[in-house]
């Protein structure tokens, strides 16, 4: 698989606040990637970034082996966005929109709109103002796709909708996926939206990457323990990667990453009258890492 | 109908897997009938569509089903003699669940065996029961 965008010591601040600095992030084609973070912690803007909306303070970014320039549209032609909140010209009609776009983009595919249009249910004629949020993402779904994106990126676009929009929405990214194999930047905060779906994990917190792994491989090595004592647990369990911990009488539970065999062992050594492994959903996961 | 669940230690593609051997077994899909695509199933279970690919992937090593190339995957004609073998395991795993709840609560061996003995028992006479 080849690397499709390589980000390099990418700096921001806004005055004095920084926002991030020395990122570094890489994305394979054809996988989906989750973008995880609390609000504010600078998901939409490292995208605002990545989509040349706003200025880098320093770092390099590279599109599939050459170095962006955002004046250029070579780059952006590629690259197909769905925002948090989408902005449309108010008296706009779905047609006017999907023509207005074509314009732009050398890669647009004008059977494929139609067809988008087909399948979304949208009506060429219809006045976007009239259109509910639901139908407006579909909308921007069309745009998005006709012009065949290699890059997706999704910007918490279903914050708002509700629960069928939303699962629609998911249905749709993953006809797409099926039908192009496109690269997908997903970023929500609805983070169990990603379970099924994401291959590799971002959590950026605090102005850094702190997770930057497989899905899978997270999912396999980090496990809660919960484990009880005869008498109070011991002051520290003697083992390394404890992402969190809670103590209630002779009760005690931690979240260990990455878990292994010798962990496993050192705390039975503690003989612990129960011991209890779970694996994590993505929303413990991702609270795990970031509440430390 | 295959379910998902994503708060346990089974990956997807197995569940996938499971769920589809289960099909085969309950009659749903039978020999060289048709399997939904890797894009209808992976839509309808909202999953990554990569994660059926690799479902079928395997249950096609594993000789349930077969892939014609560039086409539809369907059932394989020996799937019901593996899944004979299946049926097995499957209930296996089902007692090995059970048994690692009731070592958690502490039960032995024995205990553990008499419960078994008394929930045979107790189906029997509701068997019995049953109009026969």
């Amino acid at each position: 698989m080849s690397e499709l965008l390589k980000i390099t010591g990418l700096s921001k601040s806004f005055g004095r606040h920084i926002v991030f600095s020395g990122l570094n992030i890489k994305l394979t084609a054809g996988k989906v990637y989750g973008l995880l973070g609390l609000n504010g912690e600078g998901k939409t803007t490292l995208i605002r970034i990545l989509l040349g909306v706003i200025p880098a303070d320093g770092g390099e970014i590279h599109y599939k082996d050459s170095a962006v320039s955002f004046r250029s549209a070579a780059y952006k032609e590629e690259v197909g966005y769905l925002p948090e909140d989408p902005f449309f010209f108010g008296g706009m009609r779905v047609g006017e929109l999907l023509d207005f776009n074509a314009a732009f983009y050398r890669r647009w595919d004008g059977r494929r709109a139609e067809e988008l249009l087909k399948r979304f249910s949208l009506d060429r004629k219809a006045k976007i103002k009239t259109l509910s949020r639901g139908m407006k993402l579909r909308l921007e779904m069309a745009v998005a796709l006709a012009a065949r994106p290699a890059l997706l990126v999704l910007d918490d676009p279903t914050s708002g909708l509700d629960v069928l929009t939303r699962h629609d929405f998911l249905q749709d990214i993953i006809r797409e996926l099926a039908d192009s194999g496109t690269t997908i930047l997903f970023s929500t905060h609805l983070v169990h939206e990603l379970e099924r779906i994401v291959d590799h994990l971002f959590i950026l917190h605090r102005g850094r990457l702190i997770l930057d792994e497989e899905h899978e491989a997270v999912k396999n090595s980090i496990r809660r323990v919960r484990l009880s004592f005869q008498g109070d647990p011991p002051q520290t369990l003697g083992i390394d990667g404890v992402l969190s911990e809670t103590r209630e009488g002779q009760r005690m539970d931690v979240i260990v990453y990455p878990w292994s065999d010798d962990k496993k062992k050192k705390i039975e050594g503690l003989s612990p009258t129960l011991l209890d492994i779970e694996p994590l959903t993505l929303e413990d996961i991702f609270r795990s890492f970031v509440a430390g | 109908m295959i379910t998902i669940e994503t708060s346990g230690f089974i990956p997807i593609y197995e569940q996938i897997k499971k769920g589809i051997k289960s099909e085969i077994s309950l009659g749903v899909f039978k020999a060289n009938e048709v399997l939904p695509s890797i894009r209808d199933l992976a839509a309808e279970l909202v999953v990554n569509p990569n994660t059926v690919a690799r479902a079928y992937r395997e249950l096609e090593l594993e000789g349930f089903i077969c892939t014609r190339k560039g086409k539809a995957s369907f059932v394989s004609e020996n799937s019901s003699s593996l899944i004979q073998g299946e049926k097995v395991k499957l209930i296996e795993d089902v007692f090995d669940q059970a048994i690692a709840e009731a070592r958690k609560f502490g039960f032995d061996a024995v205990e553990i065996r008499r419960v078994v003995e008394s929930r045979l028992k107790n189906q029997h006479k509701r068997g019995e029961g049953e109009g026969r």
